[in-house]
């Protein structure tokens, strides 16, 4: 790619993002519209491209890093949330962006999102939900409908499917929202807004995956889905976003919200963090041997 | 050389372990050695809790063999402690609260004193009991009450003329009490020395060389490093508690990742959840430094107590093959030296370095005359910041000595995806769409080679991975990390009965260096010491240098050794050889 890239200056709005790697997703497959939608995301904000780390799991929806020519880390399956962490703690200077599945996230992770929901750590989690295991090729997700079929509950799955927006929400993260890959635009939108704000943000999309998923199908989620911003919800109200976040639930499944469910400002994690008062973790010098004296002075 | 033994006892919540650091401090800021060691249990009241503190002469190995001086707080103090006493141990107590008549009369010197009464009347705080025996058994040692008032004046000042005044009063009370008499009279040497324990070296070592982020999720004896970061947050590190150890060691690859030196740190069940992300920083190239505190396993095991039973574990952790450094430090100033280092090997050879330390290790105080700061050199290795070649960075470029440059986030032209699925120079996955072509099958073999000969070039450049000769003699102690200081110890008693024994002993385990090892040991009649059951480190040299090792002294009862358990148990094997 031709992009011209000014360091410090900012990244022109055309840089593409692209490297020279081609997604391995199939065809039709949910996470291309995310590829996409990040990429237009991050065209409107305008960060260069050095300064962003793509940190995933493993999944199919984990192998996002690698078409973008952005810095990244394609790490564990379950663990992109502490390793992001990481990165953003020892460098807040960077935009860290965690993408992964929901089994990922949601099943192994899960309990890696709680925490960084409480502690508001200022990055964007974008969760491609496809209620099923993709690279696994087909058992039962966390966000699996009661009922489902997969290769690992053949005679419907009897366990009911995690609310991840709901939990998220309650967990404490900061900016709340759901996407379908039906709609990149609005997906864009989401996820820009998202990075964007200053603390947790998550945008859980339902990203179908054509091969595994039979149940839940572009189709499928097209006749449900709604768009919160036309329903005239209050997003800063947590409140009205608990009482969205159950209504698929409530509904049988007929009635599913997509968009921001909640945003509120909060002190994000680096604002309260004593050390980085001081700036980037990894822009700090090192310790004089007299610093080091000075400490031991403390054990005479 | 003299030494004196102490033992305070008494139940948690008696304050025996501040008693403990204070008489510790004591001895250190007036040319003394000191070596302290505390036994206690996994529950914050009541129990059966102690401290030993040894002041000697010259340079102290162990806490000693039994107790010379008991300060008995409490029954359980005599009951349990019986059988530890010296001939001749001096017993002070309080006469309306512990009884003794359960001791042999003929073979202890009793010390009754009203502690409580005194304490009262000195500064109406029942707590000052322990001050006022800690100054008669100061008495006794012959180490000037002067020097404990200036130690309490360092420590309390703050909190206020009244507080000083008490703690002076109280134990001068104790020092002066009728019939207290100096017994030992061991002098120091004017030289003030730091009281430092493993883990505060080990994280002092870490601050040196410029650790800047610590993540943990609590776990004895590994918690008090990050209680040690968390205290010196002002002093530009950041110590983080995660949610659990699968958190503390992929934030620290990710914080390593972005540039930071990192570390993690836990103890065998911590490092069990760690073990899926040391692969990860294997596959990565991420350097990183990860902390195992061993305590007595398997499982929960004995929390409060010690063992050096995962060193097969941490060398062989994680699936696959990947480089690594594991080293155990001999002795507290030793965990500063190889912590310090370690940041340099992690960064030089981008793989995880291993800490084994041990419970005994990271909680007992040795008085330190001086740390290496000087020698502490800080190395980052590789680093690129600038794409001066052109061309997309080959974060992973094949090399002869198997390392490739790194470069930061941040750094504009060198943008790369690390992939913990086998990938190509540039970091590109060849797992997914191309595994198994004849291409792909060439990359995999190419980079699996070049990470595992990083080990080839650690043994070639570094001087370190060589285990030291402690001392010749006919017969060689063979031992390792923790163990060490009681195998010295051991050697002075051998010594002083007339048998010259040696000591061969490792602090930097992996990669051993076959050639240099074997050359060292073979032909030598050795004996294996370890704090495990089944010599594990000798199972390490035979598998590396087809030496079999076929003596051996090995426990496992949760307690370290001293070193006249090894001169024991070495001397009953050289009878029968
Ligand atoms: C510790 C561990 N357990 C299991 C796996 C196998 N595994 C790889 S991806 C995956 C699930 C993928 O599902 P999801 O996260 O929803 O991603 P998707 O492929 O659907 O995008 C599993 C179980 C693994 N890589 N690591
Ligand atoms: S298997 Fe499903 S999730 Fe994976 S790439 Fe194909 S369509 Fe997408
Ligand atoms: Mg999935």
């Amino acid at each position: 790619m031709a992009d011209v890239i000014n360091p410090g200056t900012g990244a022109t709005p055309k840089q593409s993002f692209a490297s020279s790697i081609k997604g391995i997703w199939c065809p039709g497959c949910g996470d291309w519209s995310v590829q996409a939608a990040l990429t237009k995301a991050l065209q409107g904000i305008g960060i260069e491209r050095e300064r962003i780390v793509i940190v995933s799991g493993i999944g199919c929806s984990s192998a996002m890093p690698h078409p973008f020519s952005t810095y990244g880390i394609h790490s564990l399956h379950g663990r992109l949330i502490p390793v992001a962490t990481g990165v953003k703690l020892a460098n807040d200077d960077l935009t860290v962006i965690g993408t992964g599945g929901d089994g990922d996230g949601y099943g192994i992770g899960v309990g890696h999102l709680i925490h960084a929901a409480r502690r508001n750590i200022n990055i964007t989690y974008i969760v491609m939900d496809n209620e099923i295991y993709g690279l696994t090729t087909g058992q039962a997700s966390p966000t699996s409908l009661l009922g489902a079929k997969t290769k690992s509950t053949p005679f419907g799955s009897i366990e009911n499917p995690e609310n991840p927006v709901g939990i998220a929400i309650a967990a404490g993260a900061t900016y709340v929202a759901r996407a379908f890959s039906g709609d990149p635009v609005h997906m864009a939108e989401l996820i820009k807004n998202g990075i964007l704000h200053k603390g947790f943000s998550i945008i859980d999309v339902f990203s179908p995956c054509v091969t595994f998923n039979n149940l839940n199908t572009y189709d499928w989620f097209r006749q449900r889905v709604y768009k919160l911003e036309q329903a005239g919800h209050d997003p800063s109200s947590m409140q009205k976003a608990l009482e969205r976040s159950l209504e698929a639930e409530q509904t049988g499944w007929s009635k599913i919200p997509i968009g921001l469910f909640y945003k509120t400002e909060k002190p994000a994690y680096s604002a309260l963090d004593m050390t980085l008062q001081k700036g980037p973790l990894v822009n700090q010098p090192m310790p004089t041997k007299q610093q080091v004296m000075d400490i031991l002075e403390e054990y005479k | 050389m003299a030494s004196v033994s102490i033992r305070i006892c008494g139940a948690n919540g008696d304050g025996v372990e501040s008693s403990g650091a204070l008489v510790i401090k004591v001895a250190a800021k007036n040319g003394l050695h000191v070596f302290g060691y505390r036994g206690y249990q996994s529950i914050i009241r009541g129990g059966h809790v102690w401290y030993q503190i040894r002041i000697g002469d010259s340079e102290l190995r162990s806490h000693g063999e039994g107790i010379d001086i008991l300060i008995a707080l409490n029954q359980d103090s005599i009951n349990y402690q019986k059988s530890h006493l010296n001939q001749n141990a001096i017993v002070i107590y309080d006469p309306s609260k512990v009884k003794v008549d359960s001791l042999d009369s003929s073979r202890f010197v009793f010390v009754p004193i009203p502690l409580l009464d005194i304490a009262i009347a000195a500064s109406g705080d029942p707590i000052m009991r322990n001050v006022v025996a800690i100054g008669a058994a100061l008495k006794f040692v012959g180490i000037d009450i002067d020097a404990f008032n200036e130690v309490i004046r360092g420590m309390f000042g703050r909190k206020g003329e009244a507080v000083v005044n008490n703690n002076i009063k109280a134990a001068a009370e104790g020092y002066n009490y009728n019939g207290v008499k100096t017994a030992y009279n061991i002098k120091g040497d004017g030289k003030q020395r730091y009281a430092l324990d493993g883990n505060t070296a080990l994280s002092i070592g870490a601050y040196a060389a410029g650790c800047k982020f610590y993540a943990a999720y609590p776990m004895t004896p590994a918690s008090t490093i990050l209680q040690w970061f968390a205290s010196h947050e002002n002093k530009g590190v950041m110590p983080k508690q995660t949610e659990d150890e699968i958190a503390a060691i992929n934030m620290t690859i990710g914080a390593a990742s972005a540039g930071a030196r990192a570390m993690c740190g836990t103890s065998g069940g911590g490092f069990s959840l760690m073990v899926e992300g040391l692969g990860l920083a294997g596959m990565l190239e991420t350097p990183i430094v990860v902390v195992n505190s061993q305590r007595t396993g398997p499982s929960t095991g004995l929390p409060t107590k010690t063992e050096q039973a995962d060193l097969l574990f941490v060398m062989h952790a994680s699936q696959g093959e990947f480089p690594r450094i594991v080293v155990a430090p001999r002795s507290v100033a030793d965990s500063f030296k190889v912590t310090a280092e370690a940041f340099n090997l992690a960064d030089r050879y981008q793989c995880p370095v291993i800490i084994l330390m041990d419970l005994y290790m990271s909680e007992h105080i040795e008085s330190v005359e001086r740390l290496d700061v000087d020698e502490v050199v800080i190395d980052r290795g590789k680093v690129v910041t600038e794409n001066t070649g052109g061309g997309r960075f080959k974060r992973y470029l094949i090399t002869d000595d198997g390392i490739s440059q790194r470069a930061y986030p941040g750094s504009a032209g060198l943008e790369y995806v690390a992939g913990s699925d086998e990938h190509d120079e540039f970091g590109d996955l060849i797992s997914d769409a191309f595994a198994g072509t004849d291409e792909s099958i060439e990359v995999r073999k190419k980079m699996n080679a070049k990470r595992m000969r990083k080990m080839d070039t650690m043994l070639k450049n570094e001087k370190v991975f060589v285990p030291h000769v402690d001392a010749d003699g006919g017969f060689y102690i063979v031992t390792w990390g923790s163990t060490t200081s009681p195998a010295l110890e051991a050697l002075e008693i051998l010594k002083s009965k007339g048998q010259s024994v040696g000591l061969i002993s490792f602090d930097y385990i992996l990669p051993m260096d076959s050639r240099k090892t074997s050359d060292m040991l073979k032909g030598k009649k050795l004996i294996d010491v370890e704090l495990n059951g089944t010599g594990q480190l000798a199972k390490v040299i035979r598998m590396n240098t087809g030496i079999g090792i076929e003596k051996s002294i090995l426990k496992s009862d949760g307690e370290a050794f001293t070193g006249e358990e090894i001169a024991n148990g070495i001397a009953e094997i050289i009878k029968s050889w």
